[in-house]
């Protein structure tokens, strides 16, 4: 029995490739697999997001917890949170969960003292450690933002805004933790896949519309998916992707009496994943963080030693009752 | 105040077996794997993995209620395997496969950072 493998050997393609944006090929799997790390990727990759605050001073117009929760929210770069401790099987600390190893340590202190409002962002946090900090999303922009709105460039996250005399002054714990626990740990803004559209057209069929009805037909289609080539008048198939599985250029057809006129298939074994993250890891991390979240999720539903032993037992003893 | 702990959705009690495995009473070669903390994601994978297997003559999944944390994965085989052996089977597999997307995937990237 050893050696037999029904293990398949999935091909990935990569489109399209931004800090905090990819967009790849999955080919040889199926629907299960790419909808777990789907999956995993939005609620079982770790980051680390503020999880404790004390406000030592709060005289602005929002409420403590009102505050609190924004800081929950802002994310921060979590490279580290792979290899971090969940605070609560975290030995050095006890279950504290205010230790080197299972926290960060942020503090905030901003008053105002002028006329004008003061903006207080995730810019005026102030971490413990340098690797993690609140994600900086004008760092790695490009050129085209900054040339009309300087004002909003390198801003950072507003979290409250103060006039004169009143004052911000906290202290945060920031922790592991997973999406499952709360949306704030997700690493992911979006994720999501496509089976892969397989778009065939009936020349033969197509042949017999008149260009007006071709015209209609390419029309019908509420995304951008066929064209009419302007030299021979055939009608193209430009974007495949674009095809949303509406069924619109289908019935269109049948409307026009030309049932059969495209066949679409969606490729049960290929999927066009897009993964976009909010910054606080690479959506390429997030991908290769998946595929180790889920290896470990597997490893942890082995059967253990004694569930084996205690069964091996009962086959014994099922094969003695039955004589053997 | 007396809302459960956010953690009980994931974390496995102490006390009680992540994977716990019973045998049909009826029916030989059939038996329930009751997985503790888990749901779809892992679910369906194995229950995909399992129909892959020759030996497997009938898998399937369920999670009972959506308050309670936990999957049943029931396995039927024949006689030339055993319900065990095909979970075994079946996760020795899909790590496999996940070992090769890896790969696949951190070589794609390395070409992607070089090409462009
Ligand atoms: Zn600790």
């Amino acid at each position: 029995m050893e050696g037999l493998s029904y293990a398949r050997m999935p091909r990935v393609k990569i489109r399209e490739l931004k800090d905090d944006y990819c967009k790849f090929e999955l080919r040889d799997t199926d629907a299960s697999m790419a909808n777990a790390l789907r999956r995993v990727m939005i609620a079982e990759v770790p980051t680390i997001a503020i999880d404790l605050v004390e406000i030592e001073v709060n005289s602005s117009v929002l409420i403590d917890e009102f505050i609190a929760h924004r800081l929950g929210l802002i994310p921060l770069t979590s490279e580290r949170a792979m290899s971090m401790r969940f605070s609560r099987d975290c030995d050095a600390c006890d279950g504290d969960g205010q230790c080197e190893f299972c926290s960060v340590e942020f503090h905030l202190r901003v008053k105002c003292m002028t006329d004008n409002t003061l903006d207080v962002t995730s810019k005026d946090l102030y971490s413990s450690d340098h690797t993690v900090v609140p994600v900086d999303f004008d760092a790695n922009t490009t050129t085209t933002t900054d040339d009309n709105n300087n004002s909003r460039a390198n801003s950072g996250i507003i979290i409250v805004k103060l006039r004169r005399g009143q004052e911000l002054r906290l202290r945060a714990i920031a922790r592991k933790g997973i999406g499952k626990d709360h949306a704030k740990w997700s690493p992911a803004a979006t994720v999501s896949f496509m089976y892969q559209p397989e778009i065939h057209i009936n020349d033969d069929l197509m042949e017999t519309l008149t260009l007006q009805e071709k015209r209609e037909w390419v029309e019908s289609s509420p995304t951008h998916v066929f064209e009419i080539d302007p030299v021979t008048q055939q009608v193209t198939v430009v974007d495949a992707e674009a095809y949303t599985y509406d069924d619109e250029v289908i019935k269109k057809a049948e409307a026009m009496g030309k049932p059969g006129l495209v066949d679409i298939i969606a490729k049960q074994d290929s999927f066009i994943f897009t993964v976009e993250t909010t910054g606080s890891i690479k959506a390429s991390q997030l991908v290769l963080n998946a595929i180790e979240i889920l290896k470990q999720k597997l490893d942890a539903v082995r059967l253990s030693e004694d569930t084996v032993e205690a069964d091996d037992q009962f086959g014994e003893l099922g094969a003695h009752m039955r004589g053997g | 105040m007396n809302a459960p702990d956010r953690y009980e959705r994931f974390v496995v009690p102490e006390g009680t077996k992540k994977v716990s495995y019973e045998r049909d009473t009826k029916i030989i070669n059939a038996a329930s794997f009751t997985v503790e903390r888990e749901d779809h994601t892992i679910g369906n994978i194995l229950r995909m993995q399992l129909h892959r297997d020759p030996n497997v003559l009938f898998a399937g999944y369920k999670l009972p209620h959506p308050l309670q944390y936990k999957i049943i994965v029931r396995i039927h085989t024949t006689s030339q395997s055993s319900p065990m052996q095909a979970y075994n089977q079946s996760i020795n597999d899909l790590d496999k496969e996940l070992d090769h997307l890896k790969t696949a995937f951190e070589a794609e990237l390395l070409k992607f950072s070089r090409d462009y």
